[in-house]
């Protein structure tokens, strides 16, 4: 557990957000967190543009992908993220509050990482994000080229 | 078409009819006297016997019989010695004989032939008939399939619009939901210093009635998933399905005694995942409803005597119901307790039915106030029970 990979979440709700964070908060893994707000803004962050032109050009160690998003909907960003070269190695976890089983084999064919429905309990879903914050970010080992902070 | 109607079409006047024997056998008599003076030999008999041919041809039976008197006068007139009388010798009457048996002969082929042809036209209007008929049935039908495509295209729009709101209410409405629990939860950490018991327990409840609801969609996205997933039927082992289920829901009721009496069932044809839905639905009411029991009987055997289905019941010696409320127990949300007493959504039984309904069986339900409760259910017959049995390890 030497260093901590940075979570791309991608979330339009915020109280989502909110409670997303209070739950990696927990773990301590909310600082090296970025939030975006639609599938367009993930997509800006990913390729470094807009208002992410300058940042540092290394990929997240995982995104935590909503569905439902406004503009782009997660199934486009994972799409997009699948489909570039340099960005197609990001491990990527669909957090959503989809239930149905079409929105799960889309996700797996476009090869997600993990299918996580948001649990309705309050407990749950603090676990079920902090489990996935915790493996991910912590536990494992990003392919190279990502953000990591050495604890 | 119109060769033969010109060819075949009788004329129709009585006056022309007769009009034609008339005008014929003067033509055919003026026409063989023609011929004789020119010296050709014994040409008028064939040239009458034509003519009458032609008119029954055309006239009918009744001027053929006209033809044939008036030509045998103007035959024995103008061409049997001796000539230009109507005398008749003996010698001659064997020729004359001959010439009228011959015209008759001529004439009834003639109108036989006719009959035929009149026969023919008839079968021939009635086959168009039946052709114009059957061309308006087909025209029916056609207007019926396209109203049928019409109807499927507006079921498939409908079921489309259900699909896209049970999605919508997986979606949309878990969220609120969530972040109600989950900032009642945050709230409990932060401020349950300064919220007395009262307090506590109203949020408490807020707590309690969001789980509850979110047990309500859960259940009714489950309920809506039944009629949209598309089955996979095969032969299934009753028997087995329905042992596996009563040593799963015992095995959550281990405190309680349950006398469990599984009688022989037979093989059905359905789908496994569906079926297995049904018998734990009804499997975990025969426990939950034997709760206050301290010996619950829970039966679950095949009802002989039904020829193209097999009929399964389910008894138990809970606190049954009123039959008078036997209607509501199969819809969605329907409880015959109260929440207090039994839990649970009201959606098992409802779902039971549509899962049933589905395979085309039936249900019903047996029962009388703290005596317990029977539900009986109907399912297709196995296609090959010999074959089921076969692929089993």
């Amino acid at each position: 557990m030497s260093d901590l990979g940075r979570i791309l979440v991608v979330e339009d709700d915020p109280r989502d957000v909110d409670l997303t964070l209070t739950a990696l908060d927990e773990y301590k893994l909310a600082n090296e967190v970025v939030v975006a707000r639609d599938g367009t803004e993930a997509l800006d962050y990913l390729y470094c543009r807009e208002k992410f032109a300058s940042r540092p050009k290394e990929n997240p160690a995982v995104i935590l992908l909503d569905l439902k998003l406004p503009k782009v909907n997660g199934l486009e960003v994972l799409q997009a993220i699948r489909s570039d070269e340099r960005l197609k190695m990001i491990p990527v976890v669909v957090l959503t509050s989809s239930h149905e089983e079409r929105d799960m084999m889309a996700s797996y064919k476009l090869g997600v990482n993990a299918y996580v429905v948001k649990p309705v309990d309050f407990h749950e879903f603090v676990n079920a994000v902090k489990e996935l914050g915790m493996f991910w970010a912590v536990i494992n080992q990003p392919p190279p080229g990502s953000a990591k902070k050495v604890l | 078409m119109a060769y033969w109607d010109s060819e075949f079409q009788r004329v129709r006047s009585p006056l022309l009819r007769y009009g034609l024997a008339v005008v014929s056998v003067a033509i055919s008599t003026a026409a063989a006297l023609l011929i004789q003076e020119y010296q050709f030999r014994d040409v008028e008999l064939p040239v009458i016997v034509l003519v009458i041919g032609l008119v029954t041809w055309y006239a009918g039976t009744g001027p053929a019989v006209v033809a044939v008197l008036l030509s045998s006068l103007t035959f024995n007139y103008f061409f049997a010695e001796p000539l230009y009388t109507f005398y008749v010798s003996t010698r001659d009457i064997p020729y004359f004989l001959i010439f009228v048996l011959s015209a008759v002969v001529v004439a009834s082929f003639s109108a036989v032939r006719r009959r035929i042809e009149e026969n023919l036209r008839h079968a021939r209007d009635r086959l168009q008939d039946e052709l114009e008929w059957r061309q308006q049935r087909d025209a029916e039908i056609r207007k019926l399939n396209h109203e049928l495509t019409l109807r499927a295209a507006e079921l498939v729009a409908a079921n489309k619009e259900l699909e896209s709101f049970a999605y919508s209410v997986s979606h949309d409405l878990r969220a609120p939901l969530r972040h109600l629990v989950g900032y009642s939860e945050l709230l409990q950490k932060h401020a349950s210093g300064s919220l007395d018991d009262k307090g506590q327990k109203y949020l408490q409840t807020i707590l309690e009635a969001a789980k509850r609801m979110g047990n309500l969609i859960d259940d009714l996205l489950a309920f809506s998933r039944i009629g949209r997933v598309e089955s996979r039927t095969s032969d299934v082992d009753l028997q087995q399905l329905v042992k596996e289920v009563a040593s799963e829901v015992g095995q959550q009721a281990k405190e309680r005694k349950i006398s469990w009496k599984i009688g022989a069932l037979p093989a059905c044809h359905g789908d496994p995942s569906l079926l297995r839905l049904v018998v734990v639905n009804l499997v975990s009411n025969a426990v939950k409803f034997t709760g206050t029991r301290s010996l619950a009987a829970i039966e679950i055997g095949a009802v002989n005597g039904n020829a193209d289905k097999i009929e399964i019941f389910v008894r138990d010696n809970g606190v049954g119901f009123e039959m008078q409320y036997v209607d509501k127990l199969f819809g969605v949300f329907q409880r015959l307790h109260r929440a207090d007493e039994f839990e649970g959504t009201g959606i098992g039984l409802a779902t039971v039915h549509r899962i049933i309904h589905r395979h085309g069986g039936t249900v019903r339900a047996e029962a009388a106030l703290d005596r317990g409760a029977t539900f009986y259910f109907t399912l297709p017959k196995a296609v090959n029970p010999a074959e089921m049995k076969a692929r089993q390890p």
